[in-house]
C-alpha cells in the first residue's frame, strides 16, 4: 500500500470522491483511548475518531521512533493532508447511539523486591526511603505524569460502530485501533453514491471531525464531543454546500485537517 | 570453602531488582513427636491433598501437606529471637514500637524484613526472597494419622466437679504420628552469602512446627542438597513422587514407620539427576554440603553469632541512611543530562 502519495495539485472539482461505502466496525476486543482523564481514571468516549481510523486502515503510518522536533508534536498534517482527494473517513458512531463500557483496573507493579505505592506511581528506589522518612519528598516518590496505576473505561467487546469511507481504496477486513491496538472487524455494508446538494440549511446525521470541516461553512448548532486530538461534532445544523451520501447529509468537501498544508 | 562455589549465584550485596540468581535447598523434615498441621480449626482433619503417588505410578493417594506458611513462620520467628537478643530489630515507623510480626507495623529495616519481606507497612512493601513450597509426606496420609482424645479433669481427678457438674473439656483430635517424613524445596532468590547462612540457620535451628507447639510439633530438619542455578529446582511434589517411584521400584514396603536412611538415599539419588536440568547448573557435592553446613554452624555458634548477625545487619546500612544532599543533587543532574 502506498504510504504518502503527495498529491498537492489542488483541484476545484465539486466531487473529489465518486462513491462512499458504509462500513460497520465490530469490536472483537475492548477498545481504549484516553479521551478524558479524570484523576486516575482514563475514559474512552463512545466513538472512534477518524484520525485513528485513518492510521488503522493503513492510509498512513507513523514511524516507530520519533526523533528531533517530531517527538513533541503530532504528524497529522504530514501524514493525513496528502490523502485529500483520494480518501476520507468519518469518525465512527455507535449503531444504537450509546456504546457500552467496561471498567478495568490497572497497576504496573514493579519487579523489584521493594516497592511502594505512591501518588499515581510505584516507587522502587528503596534507597530513597530514609530520605522520605525525614519528611522530604524524593523525586521517585513524587506523583508521576506516567500513570502506573488507575482505572480504564474502555469500549466493551462486541460494540458496533458505523462510519463512511470515501474513495475506493481497499479496506482491510480487520484493523487494530486504540492504545492497546485492539482488534476490530470491518464489514462493508453498502456502496453509496454521492450527490452534491446546493447551498442551503441542512442537518447532518453523522459524526464529524471539527478540524475537517471547510472554513467557509456556517455552523448553526451542534453537540460537541470534546476529546483529543480533534473534538467531534454531532447533530450539526449548518448552512452551506452539502453532500447527500445515501441517507446521510454531510457538509461538502470534508478533508483531513481541512486540507491545510504545513502552515 | 564451599560457599565460594555458590558465588556465581550469590549477590554481593542487597539489590532491589532481581538478577536471576537462585539457590535451591532440598530439606527433609521428619516429625519427632505428634504434630498437628490443620487449617480448618480445632477438631478438623489434618491438611491433606489427593495427588498422584509417583511420576510413573499414576494412582492417586492422599498425602499430608505441610503448607508454606507453616514452614516459614516458625523459621522467621527463630531468626528474630536472635535479632531481638542482639538488638537488631528496629523501631517501626508506623507504631513507634519494636519490629514485630503480625502487627501491621514492620520496621522495614531489620534482617528479617529485608530477607523474608513485609507488606502493609508504613512505607511500601518488600517481597520475600525466601520462597517456600507446600511439602508433602512420602507415604499416604492414611498410614500417618492417629487419634487422641483429650480430657481436662478437675482437681478432684474426675470429670465432675464438687457440685457434680460434668466437665465439657473432652475432645478428640487427629495428629500426625512421629517419624513422618516431609520432603521440601526452599528457594532463595538473590541472597548474599550471609543471608544464605541466616536462612539455612533458621531452617536448621527451628524445631517446632504446627499447632500447640509447646506440647507437640517437634520436628527435625535435614538439608539433603544445595543447588545453585538460574531457575528453580523441580517442585517438592515432583521430588516426593520421584522418591515414591524409587522406593516402590526397590521393592521396599511403603508403610509407617519408614526408615530414614533408605529415604535419604532415595531422595539423594533423585536429586542427583537434577544437575543441568531446567537451568540448574550446579549441585554441591556431599563434602561441600557438609562444609557449608559446618560454615553455617560456625557462624551461628555462640562465639561468632553476634559478629555474624551484626555483619549481616551492617550490609543494609547504606539503605537506611539518608543520602547526603550534595550526592543526591549530583545524581539528579546526571539523570537530566
Amino acid at each position: 500500500m502506498p504510504q504518502l502519495e503527495l498529491l498537492l495539485a489542488e483541484s476545484d472539482s465539486k466531487l473529489p470522491f465518486q462513491t462512499a461505502r458504509l462500513v460497520e466496525l465490530w469490536c472483537a476486543e475492548p477498545v481504549f483511548f484516553a479521551s478524558r482523564e479524570l484523576s486516575d481514571t482514563y475514559y474512552t468516549e463512545g466513538t472512534i475518531g477518524n484520525y485513528a481510523l485513518a492510521y488503522a486502515l493503513g492510509w498512513a503510518r507513523s514511524p516507530y521512533r520519533l526523533t528531533g522536533q517530531d517527538t513533541g508534536r503530532p504528524r497529522y498534517l504530514e501524514d493525513l493532508t496528502p490523502l485529500a482527494e483520494q480518501c476520507y473517513i468519518l469518525p465512527a458512531w455507535h449503531i444504537e447511539g450509546n456504546a457500552s463500557f467496561r471498567f478495568e483496573r490497572f497497576n504496573a507493579l514493579s519487579d523489584s523486591y521493594w516497592y511502594a505505592m505512591t501518588n499515581n506511581r510505584v516507587a522502587t528506589a528503596r534507597e530513597d526511603l530514609p530520605l522520605k522518612r525525614t519528611g522530604k519528598k524524593p523525586n521517585t516518590f513524587r506523583p508521576s505524569n506516567f500513570p502506573q496505576t488507575g482505572r480504564l473505561r474502555m469500549i466493551e467487546r462486541g460494540n458496533r460502530f458505523q462510519t463512511l469511507v470515501f474513495g475506493d481504496r481497499e479496506v482491510p477486513e480487520y484493523i487494530r485501533v486504540g492504545k492497546f491496538t485492539s482488534k476490530v472487524r470491518v464489514d462493508l455494508l453498502r456502496k453509496l453514491t454521492i450527490t452534491p446538494l446546493p447551498q442551503g440549511e441542512y442537518r447532518c446525521n453523522a459524526y464529524l471531525s471539527a478540524a475537517d470541516i471547510p472554513s467557509s461553512l456556517e455552523l448553526l448548532a451542534f453537540d460537541l464531543i470534546s476529546m483529543p486530538p480533534v473534538s467531534l461534532l454531532k447533530n450539526l445544523r449548518f448552512r452551506g454546500a452539502a453532500w447527500q451520501v445515501g441517507d446521510f447529509i454531510l457538509p461538502a468537501n470534508l478533508k483531513f485537517c481541512g486540507g491545510r498544508n504545513n502552515e | 570453602m564451599s560457599i565460594e562455589k555458590l558465588q556465581p549465584f550469590l549477590a554481593p550485596s542487597y539489590e532491589n531488582f532481581p538478577k536471576g540468581r537462585t539457590i535451591g535447598v532440598v530439606v527433609l523434615r521428619t516429625t519427632q513427636s505428634e504434630t498437628i498441621f490443620r487449617t480448618e480449626g480445632t477438631g478438623e482433619p489434618m491438611c491433606s491433598e489427593y495427588v498422584q503417588a509417583g511420576v510413573q505410578n499414576t494412582e492417586s493417594i492422599s498425602r499430608l501437606v505441610m503448607t508454606k506458611r507453616k514452614q516459614v513462620a516458625p523459621e522467621r520467628r527463630k531468626g528474630r529471637e536472635f535479632l531481638r537478643s542482639h538488638e537488631l530489630l528496629y523501631t517501626a515507623p508506623k507504631s513507634d514500637s519494636i519490629c514485630a510480626l503480625n502487627t501491621n507495623a514492620p520496621c522495614e529495616m531489620c534482617i528479617d524484613c529485608f530477607l523474608y519481606g513485609f507488606a502493609a507497612g508504613g512505607e511500601g512493601a518488600q517481597k520475600s526472597r525466601v520462597w517456600t513450597e507446600d511439602a508433602f509426606s512420602v507415604l499416604p496420609s492414611t498410614e500417618l494419622i492417629g487419634d487422641r482424645t483429650i480430657n481436662a479433669i478437675f482437681e478432684t481427678g474426675t470429670m465432675r466437679d464438687e457440685k457434680g457438674n460434668a466437665s465439657t473439656a473432652l475432645n478428640t483430635s487427629e495428629y500426625i504420628k512421629p517419624g513422618v517424613h516431609f520432603l521440601d524445596i526452599v528457594t532463595l532468590k538473590d541472597v548474599t552469602a550471609d543471608e544464605l547462612r541466616y536462612a539455612l540457620g533458621n531452617i536448621l535451628l527451628t524445631s517446632r512446627y504446627g499447632a500447640v507447639s509447646s506440647r507437640v510439633g517437634r520436628m527435625e530438619n535435614q538439608i539433603l542438597g544445595i543447588f545453585g542455578g538460574i531457575a528453580e529446582l523441580p517442585s517438592s511434589l515432583e521430588l516426593v513422587q520421584g522418591v515414591y517411584d524409587k522406593l516402590a521400584a526397590d521393592g521396599k514396603a511403603l508403610e509407617h514407620p519408614f526408615k530414614t536412611e533408605p529415604l535419604i538415599a532415595a531422595a539423594k539419588s533423585v536429586i542427583a539427576t537434577w544437575t543441568n536440568k531446567r537451568g540448574i547448573s550446579m549441585q554441591l557435592s556431599a563434602d561441600e554440603l557438609d562444609a557449608l553446613i559446618a560454615d553455617v554452624d560456625r557462624n551461628w555458634s555462640l562465639n561468632e553469632q553476634e559478629t555474624f548477625l551484626k555483619r549481616l545487619d551492617r550490609s543494609y546500612a547504606s539503605l537506611r541512611k539518608v543520602k547526603s544532599e550534595g550526592k543526591k543533587k549530583g545524581r539528579d543532574q546526571q539523570q537530566e543530562e
